[in-house]
């Protein structure tokens, strides 16, 4: 398993590096600094949720949800302004929401031990559409300027406070899933849930802590886009999980659960980013550039086993 | 001379470097109920598995109507008439009876709902079943589910009926009502061929009657010819190398644990005993006999619904696997894929999956340096051959991966060890190696209760042994008045409980 | 009583339920909003029936195969832009040919799922995120930026799904619908009676014995996405006909209500049942409620995703632990029996 890996880890770093060589020849403006921050801030929402998919999807679960978490709590925040409810107060209520809003997922996952596919996707037209009812056809804007700056301005240099909080929150995840004993048994669970079980690992506990995680995380994002926009509406992050979990899959992670690490899904996030930067300073549509990323998502599913069918056939072939 | 409609030919097959079947020889002949006996392991599944087409021979031929065939797959089995039915039926949960019948004919676009209910009717009677054919299939008891198979092989026009144990899980009634359809297929001219641990139905239904052991054809006989010591004489009969012989028993006088009829509602009940310190228990007894149930009650992952269980004297109630483990007790599953390890993870993490709590510093983070010393440690007592602990355990022959089971339970210092079929699988000199830990471990005042189906291993750990027999406790023997009859005949049933 | 609900068959109980939900929804809105039973709902829903029902339909076969098709949103975009541009082109073409056009262009695009699902074994959750978007940015390849408008569109194209065939009092029974229907008992018919057919449910219900019971499971997979291309396909001629105006949003989020609509009607996530009745049921349903809950005064009209979601919970959950209660009430039934008859014996 580390050698196939380890031999993925190549691919996506020789992937990453024709990219990143191609923009830098056929782009001049690439390389530049505010590109380059560019680049990582207009996806920085989503990047940050493919810390915790990765969990979930190491954890044998999906969650189609986060993109409508995001969007309600972008949306909640927007409504709970509008109320007059203080700023701060109420990206407390948001974080809570999408706590409440996880556990949900977590509860009928776990406990009821529905399909986390159809709870999730129940999720995502439900958390959309509570997001739609509060702001219903509105934009809500003229946050405070506070607010705006956390998602707009450099904090450290170029670097803006989601910025930061994404590179945080990658060492903590990093932290969490290669060294600590709760990552361990993400693994474990997903590996074999089971063998977990009889390990004597409270299974039910440990999903709940990642779909609540998953949520609260979301609702985080959803805040972000909404300090960088300086605006909501209802289709706020609308249709983001599929580059989510896109980006998790195309690291190597596997949807059966098991498999995955953050250094990979690290390098996934770079080749997304470097080819979606390229693609926008190529002029190329964002309905295209979303097509060319479910072509990667296809691809990262069928280039490991076609590998794998390579080595059967010579296998087979070699008994013969 | 009739021809017999399926024969096996000096039929071998070889697993790598392990033969399952060698020079096997039958003939099965229509009309006839031919029973198989053997013990676990024997090679009947095998056997079976050849006949269906799901196994190829790896030398020797299978003869349907005294013509050589190959049978690639289940399909061509079943175009030559040969179909199996199977303890757990293969059915359609959520179509009907009928269409479970049905699902596979092929005659015709359109279904005739009307011809198919009657059809499937008229099979049910024929078989002598009482059952509503517009039932779903889900809701049917599993001798219903059974009857269903049977109709779909018939409609099939099935010239050969393989029954693996289809009696195991029915209850008295029920098994004698399948047994009436087997017989009655018989007189229809079918070939069938029972495989059966009950004796006294073997001797209630077969015309002749075959011994298997090890893979190897032991007798066949008219079952007037025999008698059940005569069978069971041949079951056990192999040659008992010295490896397996019974060490001094380590017994100590303090009870660790006591059970008292202990029960787990429809499953299993009435089970009671003592286990000492430094005591090897083992629960001997057939397939079906319900042992690893008792052992997954007192792990608490089906906890017990009556009795009372005692550890270290104070009353315990383990609800999970985590109370069991907090308790002090560790279970060493028999299904080593689905329970035991995480196969695709490395060796070092399947070793501290329930012990991980302790290598543990600062916040929840792991301390890979001491986990790896553990790890270190158990790969050279437990001589775990594997190149590094790093890889996948997957990857490792099954001997080796018992032993890492075994390291992943033995480095949380259980006070009780529960093992089920500590040696299924792996080889002789892995065998010895494991036989060796367990002794070690119950030398150092752990208590263990061992659930073999290998009698050789039972007579050479167990210090007392438990039979088992349909749920329900037969006798404790003590190793000195024990042997392989006795206690086959204890889990037959043979002989009458203690 | 109780005995009687078990010999039932869970698909009946299912329909039943849904009818009863149904009649219990309609008399609420009746008794909240003023002349709320009047032919514009009927009309309405109808008409939105007639296109989601399709959808619905080729989704519940995918759903028994036990897999998920999301990419039929953008089937049915691709093929109403598609079918509306070469009809604009070509207004003479025959109207037999642009159906015959919609349903083959949507199963190519089942093709594509199919094959990727079946042969190249990769799960369909992913296949048809990745192809929902891949289809979708076809589509947009393909309309270069432009769209179609109805003053393009033939005159017959337009008003087709409106013709009334026949009305009860103020009821109009439209062409549209009609049309939906009939295909939708089609399919309903072919999935009961026609023996291959059976399959799809049998590959669904229990894979391992479909195998040994000598079934090609890749096959009915493929097939099964195919047809649900195929009905994705006819849906886009129906949107196109219905709207007259297509966009490169046309048909986005179809994949979710047409999801949804299934499994509130009762088709099993799990695979091997359900029925394509209970899909319609289940699409009558959802469009019931959402266009009851633009009427309803008591609250906001963008409360409809709302509710969806949470009754599409409602409804595998309540499903779930409804069906295991029937397990086990059936387990404890044939125990008794067992015991019983154990008892005579003796």
């Amino acid at each position: 398993m580390k050698k196939r890996l380890l031999s993925w880890e190549g691919l996506l770093l020789a992937a990453f590096a024709t990219i990143f060589a191609f923009n830098a020849i056929s782009l001049p403006q690439f390389l530049t600094i505010p590109n380059q921050i560019n680049m990582f801030q207009l996806s920085i929402e989503k990047v940050i949720v493919v810390l915790v998919m990765a969990f979930v999807i190491i954890n044998a679960e999906i969650d189609l949800s986060v993109g409508s978490m995001m969007g309600l709590s972008a949306c909640a925040f927007g409504w709970l302004f509008q109320q007059g409810v203080d700023p701060v107060v109420a990206i407390g209520l948001c974080l809570l929401i999408g706590v409440l809003g996880g556990a949900v997922n977590g509860l009928f996952v776990a406990w009821v031990g529905l399909p986390s596919l159809v709870v999730t996707l129940a999720a995502l037209i439900g958390f959309r559409g509570l997001a739609r009812v509060l702001v219903e056809d509105r934009g809500i804007t003229d946050f405070p300027d506070w607010f705006d700056a956390l998602g707009q301005q450099g904090l450290i240099g170029p670097m803006t406070f989601a910025m930061i909080s994404f590179f945080t929150l990658l060492v903590v995840a990093w932290i969490i899933l290669e060294k600590s004993a709760f990552g361990r048994h993400t693994y474990v669970i997903g590996s074999n849930r089971d063998v977990a079980e009889f390990a004597g690992i409270n299974t039910k506990r440990h999903k709940l802590i990642i779909f609540v995680a998953t949520g609260l995380v979301s609702a985080f994002a959803g805040l972000l886009y909404a300090a960088r926009v300086g605006a909501v509406r209802g289709d706020v992050a609308n249709g983001f999980e599929l580059d989510i979990i896109t980006i998790v899959l195309l690291g190597g992670a596997s949807i059966f659960g098991g498999s995955g690490t953050l250094v990979s899904t690290g390098l996934a996030i770079l080749i997304v980013l470097n080819l979606r930067n390229g693609m926008a300073l190529h002029n190329v549509t964002g309905h295209i550039q979303t097509g060319v990323i479910g072509f990667l998502l296809i691809a990262s599913v069928l280039v490991p086993r076609l590998d794998l069918l390579r080595r059967i056939t010579k296998k087979s072939k070699g008994q013969e | 001379m009739t021809k017999p409609t399926l024969a096996l030919r000096s039929v071998s097959k070889m697993f790598g470097m392990t033969a399952a079947l060698t020079g096997m020889s039958l003939e099965l002949f229509p009309g006839e109920v031919h029973a198989i006996v053997g013990e676990n392991g024997a090679g009947k599944s095998t056997m079976i598995k050849i006949m269906t087409g799901i196994y190829q021979p790896t030398s020797g031929h299978v003869e349907i109507d005294g013509a050589e065939v190959s049978l690639h797959g289940s399909k061509a089995a079943r175009l030559h008439g040969v179909a199996a039915i199977y303890q757990e039926p293969m059915v359609f949960p959520d179509l009907d009876v009928a269409e479970n019948i049905f699902i596979s004919a092929s005659r015709g676009l359109w279904l005739d709902r009307k011809a198919t209910r009657r059809q499937a009717a008229e099979l049910m009677a024929h078989i002598g079943m009482k059952l509503d054919v517009d039932r779903v299939a889900s809701g049917l008891t599993l001798a219903e589910q059974q009857a269903v198979e049977i109709a779909r092989a018939l409609s099939q026009n099935v010239r050969v009926l393989i029954m693996d144990e289809p009696t195991a899980s029915l209850s008295a009634h029920e098994a004698a009502e399948l047994r009436r359809v087997a017989r009655r297929l018989a007189d229809q001219g079918v070939a069938v061929l029972y495989i059966s641990h009950r004796l006294e139905e073997v001797f209630e239904l077969a015309d002749r009657v075959s011994v298997i052991r090890d893979g190897e054809h032991i007798s066949t006989n008219l079952i007037a010819d025999t008698t059940p010591q005569q069978m069971i004489a041949e079951m056990v009969g192999r040659e008992v190398g010295n490896y397996f012989t019974k060490m001094a028993s380590t017994t100590t006088d303090e009870v660790l644990l006591s059970v008292r009829d202990l029960a787990v509602k429809g499953v299993f009940e009435g089970i009671s005993f003592d286990l000492r310190r430094g005591e090897i228990l083992a629960m001997a007894g057939l397939i079906g006999a319900r042992r690893t149930d008792v052992g997954l009650a007192l792990f608490g992952i089906t906890p017990a619904t009556e009795g009372e269980v005692r550890f270290k004297g104070r009353p315990l109630k383990p609800r999970s696997a985590q109370d069991a483990i907090r308790a002090g007790i560790a279970y060493v599953s028999e299904d080593r894929r689905k329970l035991g390890l995480a196969m695709e993870l490395p060796v070092l993490w399947n070793m501290t999956l329930a012990t991980l709590a302790t290598f543990l510093r600062g916040p929840g983070l792991v301390d890979t340096g001491a986990e790896r010393r553990m790890a270190e440690d158990f790969r050279k007592r437990l001589n775990i051959r594997t190149p590094d602990v790093d890889i996948a355990v997957g990857k490792l022959s099954g001997g080796n991966q018992q032993k890492v089971m075994l390291a992943k339970w033995l480095n949380m210092n259980p006070e009780l060890l529960i093992i089920d079929e500590p040696t299924r699988g792996i080889d002789i000199g892995a065998k010895a190696e494991v036989h060796d830990l367990i002794r070690g471990f119950a030398a150092r005042g752990g208590a263990v209760l061992i659930i073999s189906s290998d009698l050789p291993e039972v007579l050479a750990l167990g210090d007392r042994i438990l039979v088992m027999r349909e749920g329900r406790q037969m006798a404790i023997v003590n190793h000195d008045a024990a042997d392989q009859q006795r206690i086959m005949a204890l889990a037959m049933g043979q002989e009458k409980a203690a | 009583m109780k005995k009687g609900i078990l010999t039932f068959s869970p698909q009946v109980l299912r329909i039943l339920a849904l009818v009863v939900v149904t009649a219990l929804i309609v008399l609420f809105f009746a008794s909240q909003i003023e002349n709320y039973l009047n032919g514009r709902l009927f009309n309405r829903i109808s008409s939105s029936v007639a296109v989601m029902a399709l959808i619905a339909t080729g989704q519940t076969l995918i759903i028994l195969t036990r897999n998920i098709d999301l990419s039929v949103g953008s089937i049915v975009g691709f093929t109403a832009f598609a079918t509306g541009s070469v009809i604009a082109n070509n207004p003479d073409l025959s109207p037999v040919l642009l159906v015959g056009y919609a349903a083959i262009l949507g199963g190519t695009f089942g093709v594509v799922n199919g094959l990727l699902v079946a042969y190249a074994r990769i799960p369909s959750i992913i296949v048809t995120l990745a192809t929902m978007a891949l289809f979708r940015s076809a589509l947009v390849e393909y309309s270069n930026a432009k769209s179609v408008t109805s003053q393009n569109l033939p005159a017959w194209l337009v008003d087709f799904p409106n013709q009334v065939v026949f009305s009860l009092g103020e009821f109009q029974f439209r062409a549209g619908f009609m049309a939906a229907i009939l295909v939708v008992l089609t399919a309903h018919i072919a999935l009961t009676r026609l023996r291959p057919a059976r399959q799809f449910y049998a590959v669904g219900s229990n894979p391992e014995a479909a195998t040994m019971a000598g079934i090609d499971s890749r096959r009915v997979i493929l097939i099964a996405f195919i047809l649900s291309g195929v009905m994705a396909g006819l849906a886009g001629f129906m949107f196109v006909a219905r709207f007259g105006n297509i966009t490169v949003v046309a048909g986005l989020g179809f994949e979710l209500k047409s999801i949804a609509a299934a499994v509130v009607g009762g088709v099993s996530i799990n695979g091997g049942s359900g029925t394509v009745i209970g899909a319609l049921l289940g699409t009558v349903l959802v469009d019931l409620i959402d266009n009851s809950l633009v009427r309803w005064p008591v609250v906001s009209e963008f409360w409809r995703e709302a509710v969806l979601g949470a009754m599409i919970l409602i409804a595998v959950a309540a499903d779930t632990i409804f069906i295991r209660r029937l397990a086990k009430m059936r387990a404890a039934r044939a125990h008794e029996a067992a015991i019983a008859a154990e008892g005579a014996k003796t």
